[in-house]
């Protein structure tokens, strides 16, 4: 009975470390590829600079859910010579925005782009374990965030402008719109900016219209349906993202923007601040490839092809050595 | 009954070609009977198709575009049977050894044999693979900032480990009570007589019990291994491209969600029905020795 009762812990424990090492079916990353190679000099860890072009690849997390930030491609073919693992993606089998720019950080770099796919609230809460460098994915610098990721040098913004009716000759700007009806997505930056309690790093807002009858929203598509019944019908304007509001315009809607946006969102490259090892060189690299993207006209160039307009520009100005982390 | 009896004045049984000539005949009827209950079964799926595609038509569904991308899902294939197979092989693995120590007589195994099941019956398996994916390397950077890097660099798991993990340690602590049931429906006699042959507690169990067992068990992880190619789905969360996470992001491109669901969903009833299939020819040979010949 004894003998059985060890044998059978001995397996039990065996199960879980086979676990841990699981034969895949599949082609899979060698679990040690992973793990820290920091040696037996735990002190100081090694520089993930150092590793990444000592490998040759950046590993890049990207949720491809999101076009025309990051999406699928349909018949792709991986090249021959990738170096990416088979749990990874190379830069053939996805599109879209993020992906160009991801693809040009690497470039920027000297190594080769490979993709992982986590879910998105894996991206953002941090501790990634080191299992992928660096985070393109059009994500909004917060506070909250902050506390658990670096940013880089933002590479475009999400720009928040008003719209108001098209018939509408009363407001001139968007400090005409004060005591009016406004609408927005609830729970978004533009309720925060409309109650003047929003807060951006890096930014100081101006908060122009003040003591507006605000209406909130599921979402903001709803918001600008509402305004396109007529001018003052239900909402005199609403606060949404530049792109939203143009791309309901283009598909045929009475709106047009009410002068230039109020506020801007960046959004940035991230990097894992609980990285294991030390990323010091590695953030600098990559602010400066972006910044070097953004002079040479790569990135106001991309957001042009995939938005149809520059968002590029004030992302460039942003800066990022005054934004405390 | 009736009806057999009726059927018999046909034939003159004092004879012995007439009582030949009669069971030949009461075979073809058994035969021909059977053949009728399966045409109506079948009539009933036909119509339940039928219903189905009627309700499909309704969707508005675009099935050029369906049919267009079913290749781009199916790649994700591998990576469904590949994580249900060795999840399901881990998983009874787990379950084997877990039954064996909640059957034991020794506290410590039966106490972590019962917190080991109650635990991963008691949570969600979605949550049990994000705390494995997430929480396992925050441990193992601990322990590498301890200074044992060999053992927490065992922590940081890829994501098709964690998702393997995460599925057979949940399904280990399900079928731990599936091989305890099986182990147990053996009769107690089995052991009063092994041990009075001289066997040892082992031996009994490897030699008399388990064989028994593994009539009733297998056909009941061939009922897990089919529940669980549709639970590896879950693992999709943590970016390993098999077919839901295909299906699901593609429909994101251009706004194709029904279209990609469904195909989703018929790729996953075909593997099925394929392994209800195989399930079924075990459960046939597990059932052998139980046959009069």
């Amino acid at each position: 009975m004894r003998a059985l009762l060890k044998l059978t812990v001995l397996v039990w424990m065996l199960m879980l470390v086979a676990g841990c090492a699981a034969p895949v079916a599949a082609p899979a990353a060698p679990a040690g590829d992973a793990a820290p190679a920091a040696g037996s000099d735990a002190a100081a860890p090694a520089d993930l600079l150092a590793d990444i072009q000592a490998r040759g690849v950046l590993r890049i997390s990207t949720d491809p859910a999101y076009p025309p930030q990051s999406e699928l491609v349909a018949d792709a073919q991986r090249p021959a010579d990738t170096k990416c693992s088979g749990e990874e993606r190379t830069a053939s089998e996805l599109t879209g925005f993020d992906i160009d720019v991801a693809a040009a950080i690497a470039a920027a770099l000297g190594v080769e782009p490979c993709f992982v796919t986590p879910d998105w609230t894996l991206i953002t809460g941090g501790s990634w374990a080191g299992r992928w460098d660096l985070s393109v994915g059009s994500m909004t610098i917060t506070p909250e965030r902050m506390t658990k990721l670096y940013f880089a040098q933002p590479y475009y913004t999400t720009p928040a402008a008003f719209f108001v009716h098209e018939a509408n000759t009363t407001l001139a700007a968007p400090a005409d719109l004060s005591g009016k009806k406004v609408g927005a997505c609830a729970g978004c930056t533009y309720e925060f900016y409309l109650d003047g309690s929003l807060q951006i790093p890096g930014e100081t807002i101006e908060f122009v219209v003040t003591d507006t009858e605000f209406t909130g929203y599921d979402t903001d598509t709803s918001a600008l349906q509402d305004l396109a019944l007529g001018d003052g019908v239900r909402l005199d304007g609403v606060l949404t993202a530049l792109p939203t509001g143009a791309g309901f315009i283009a598909n045929g809607n009475p709106l047009k923007q009410l002068g230039e946006p109020v506020y801007f969102e960046y959004l940035a490259p991230a990097i894992d601040k609980a990285s294991p090892l030390d990323t010091t060189s590695f953030r600098a690299a990559v602010d400066a490839a972006v910044q070097a993207l953004h002079a040479d006209g790569t990135l106001k160039q991309l957001a042009e092809q995939y938005y149809g307009v520059d968002l590029a520009n004030a992302a460039a100005a942003f800066d990022i050595a005054g934004l405390e982390q | 009954m009736t009806a057999a009896r009726q059927d018999s004045d046909d034939y003159d049984l004092t004879q012995q070609a007439g009582q030949k000539a009669f069971a030949r005949h009461l075979v073809q009827q058994r035969r021909r009977r059977a053949l009728w209950h399966g045409l109506q079964i079948a009539l009933v799926w036909a119509i339940m198709f039928a219903v189905m595609g009627i309700g499909l038509s309704l969707l508005n569904v675009d099935f050029a575009y369906v049919l267009e991308n079913t290749n781009f899902v199916l790649l994700g294939l591998g990576f469904t049977i590949g994580i249900s197979l060795a999840s399901i092989l881990i998983a009874s693995a787990i379950a084997l050894v877990g039954a064996l120590m909640r059957l034991s007589s020794n506290a410590i195994a039966q106490g972590l044999s019962g917190f080991y099941v109650s635990l991963f019956r008691g949570t969600p398996l979605l949550i049990q693979i994000y705390i494995i994916y997430l929480g396992l390397p925050q441990i193992g950077q601990q322990l590498t900032a301890l200074g044992y890097p060999q053992i927490g660099g065992l922590f940081v798991l890829t994501a098709i480990q964690a998702g393997i993990l995460a599925l057979s340690l949940n399904y280990g602590a399900y079928m731990t009570e599936i091989f305890r049931a099986g182990i147990q429906s053996v009769a107690q006699g089995q052991w009063q007589a092994a041990q009075a042959l001289g066997m040892k507690r082992f031996q009994t169990l490897r030699l008399v019990i388990l064989p028994q067992a593994v009539r009733i068990i297998i056909p009941a992880i061939g009922n897990q291994f089919i529940a669980m190619q549709k639970d590896s789905s879950l693992v999709s969360i943590v970016g390993i491209w098999e077919v839901t996470y295909r299906a699901s992001r593609f429909a994101r491109k251009d706004s194709k969600f029904m279209e990609m669901f469904l195909l989703a969903a018929a790729i996953y009833w075909v593997l099925t029905i394929l392994s209800e299939w195989i399930q079924g020819r075990l459960e046939a040979r597990m059932a052998e020795s139980e046959k009069r010949s």
